[in-house]
């Protein structure tokens, strides 16, 4: 009895409790009839549905196609806002000449734009990296200035003082001032990356990609691939998450804690 | 994130800051002048000007415009006001925060896109899929800003409403919410621009009115120029809408800071 009382204390048991009731509503609710089957797939039929996803190798084809368009528009976009977004934190005049424009441009919801590059480019690769680009860019453009700006001035009067050339005061002082927003700026920019390839495959359905998968299963009425669809983009999402975060927190790691 | 506001300090900067996106305009013109590409590919910015006066004239912009929002105003109300309710559930009791959490936090990592083809599956293409699926876009960043506001106000606050033995609907209304204002509207102006956008997406899969459905059919017509009336609409109304809510946060900030 004590023992139930323990488990029942756990948090790890507390939060089981409702997604493991949810599942069990759904399988009743699939056993309804038809229509109710139709879309409370029975859980088993999504297991076969992942196996065979796993046998035809459909899962990881699409998977891998869908990670590297995001990693590919990731290391454009993340590269080109830090460069950007540094230029403009350094030099006023940069600042003064492209922000306002930046900011401009940052109103039209980047996945409103996907009728436009479509028409202009294609609905290939080269306009999936290049709406995942733009997503990573803007908040990195954001954050790297804000960092760059925010570094203390006393560090730079210091660095005036030792006569440092432009480019020690910009690798000794400026970017390790600013490394903690840009990796804000970093984290940002993996999450909206992320969000954009999923959008960028809905909407260009075109070739491999697990936007694509889940938008061909949609129009065969195949709701358990459409399900293992959902499920891989949030699993790899919060891998890719955790795998930045521990990256962020090795790399800022002479950053004194407390 | 805090986005910095610009301050002009003089005529020559407040030039510049008109420099930029004059000279974007200017070369639009003047490339297109030139005939480097065809006015298919690159319009010139007097037929969008003029795409869009036709729109308006036919009335066909309006009608758009007013589905599209109606869609927001529903579906934004919906997820927030549950967003709100949800918060402060799970800020106050750590039963149901405990219960609750792992699931919330397991589908609020999920891209709001990725349940469109689901929720298409199950609700069909009507308005009901686009209802839920900006609904769900609000009620997340919603909930999560409540939860931390309500996670932050003194314990001080508490104790003194249990020494006055304060009914938990007064506690609700008198405390929390008053003191949870400021960071609540910041995760309301977050979630309306995420709302728009996956709005805007949904209408591009599947619509048969609304300012994404115009771009769409534009798109399929070869019509850039009124794809691009899209994309200028689009940007206004995201950009009115935060400024919108900015202007509201700044005045509920100075009132919190007179009292």
């Amino acid at each position: 009895m004590k023992r139930i009382l323990n488990l029942a204390g756990n948090r790890v048991f507390q939060g089981a409790v409702l997604p493991i009731l949810l599942l069990v509503l759904w399988e009743l609710a699939s056993r309804q009839g038809v229509a109710y089957a139709y879309a409370f797939v029975p859980l088993g039929q999504i297991w076969q549905g992942l196996l065979e996803l796993l046998q035809t190798g459909e899962l990881v084809t699409n998977l891998t196609a869908t990670l590297r368009t995001m990693l590919v528009g990731l290391l454009i976009g993340g590269t080109l806002g830090l460069a950007v977004g540094g230029m403009m934190g350094i030099f006023r005049i940069v600042d003064l000449l492209i922000g306002p424009l930046y900011h401009t441009i940052r109103q039209v919801p980047l996945l409103g734009l996907i009728p436009l590059i479509g028409l202009w480019f294609g609905n290939g690769d080269f306009s999936k990296v290049l709406i995942v680009s733009m997503a990573a860019f803007y908040p990195m453009v954001l954050n790297t200035y804000e960092g760059v700006r925010n570094v203390e001035k006393r560090y730079i009067e210091v660095a005036t003082v030792l006569r440092f050339s432009r480019w020690q005061l910009f690798r000794r002082v400026l970017f390790p001032g600013a490394l903690p927003s840009i990796w804000t700026g970093l984290m940002h920019a993996l999450a909206f990356a992320w969000i954009s390839t999923v959008g960028s495959e809905l909407l260009f359905a075109a070739g491999p990609g697990l936007g694509g998968m889940m938008q061909n299963a949609q129009s065969i009425s195949r709701m358990d691939i459409v399900v293992i669809g959902v499920a891989s983009i949030g699993v790899t999402g919060l891998l890719l998450n955790a795998g930045f975060s521990r990256l962020r927190r090795y790399s800022l790691r002479w950053r004194e804690t407390g | 994130m805090s986005i910095p506001v610009f301050r002009w300090r003089s005529p020559h900067e407040r030039f510049l800051f008109l420099l930029s996106p004059l000279l974007v305009i200017f070369a639009w013109v003047w490339v297109s002048r030139l005939g480097l590409f065809p006015d298919q590919i690159l319009v010139p910015p007097q037929h969008v000007w003029e795409a869009a006066l036709g729109l308006w004239e036919s009335g066909e912009l309006q009608m758009h415009l007013q589905q599209s929002l109606y869609r927001l105003v529903i579906g934004f109300s919906v997820g927030a006001l549950l967003g709100v309710a949800f918060g402060i559930l799970i800020g106050l009791s750590n039963t149901v925060e405990n219960a609750c959490s792992p699931l919330f936090h397991a589908i609020r990592q999920v891209p709001t896109v990725a349940f469109i083809p689901m929720l298409i599956l199950v609700f069909g293409v009507e308005e009901t899929f686009k209802i839920i699926i900006v609904a769900k876009a609000a009620f997340f960043p919603v909930a999560l800003a409540t939860h931390d506001a309500v996670r932050g106000i003194p314990k001080a606050y508490f104790e003194v409403a249990r020494a006055y033995r304060l009914p938990t609907w007064l506690l609700v209304w008198r405390i929390i919410l008053p003191s949870t204002v400021p960071p609540v509207l910041t995760g309301l102006r977050i979630s309306l621009g995420r709302s728009w956008m996956v709005l805007v997406a949904a209408e591009l899969l599947a619509a048969d009115s609304g300012i994404g459905q115009m771009m769409e059919m534009g798109r399929q017509m070869f019509r850039i120029d009124i794809v691009m009336v899209g994309v200028f609409v689009t940007g206004l109304i995201g950009f009115s809408l935060d400024r919108l809510f900015r202007s509201l946060e700044g005045r509920l900030v100075k009132w919190k800071h007179q009292s």
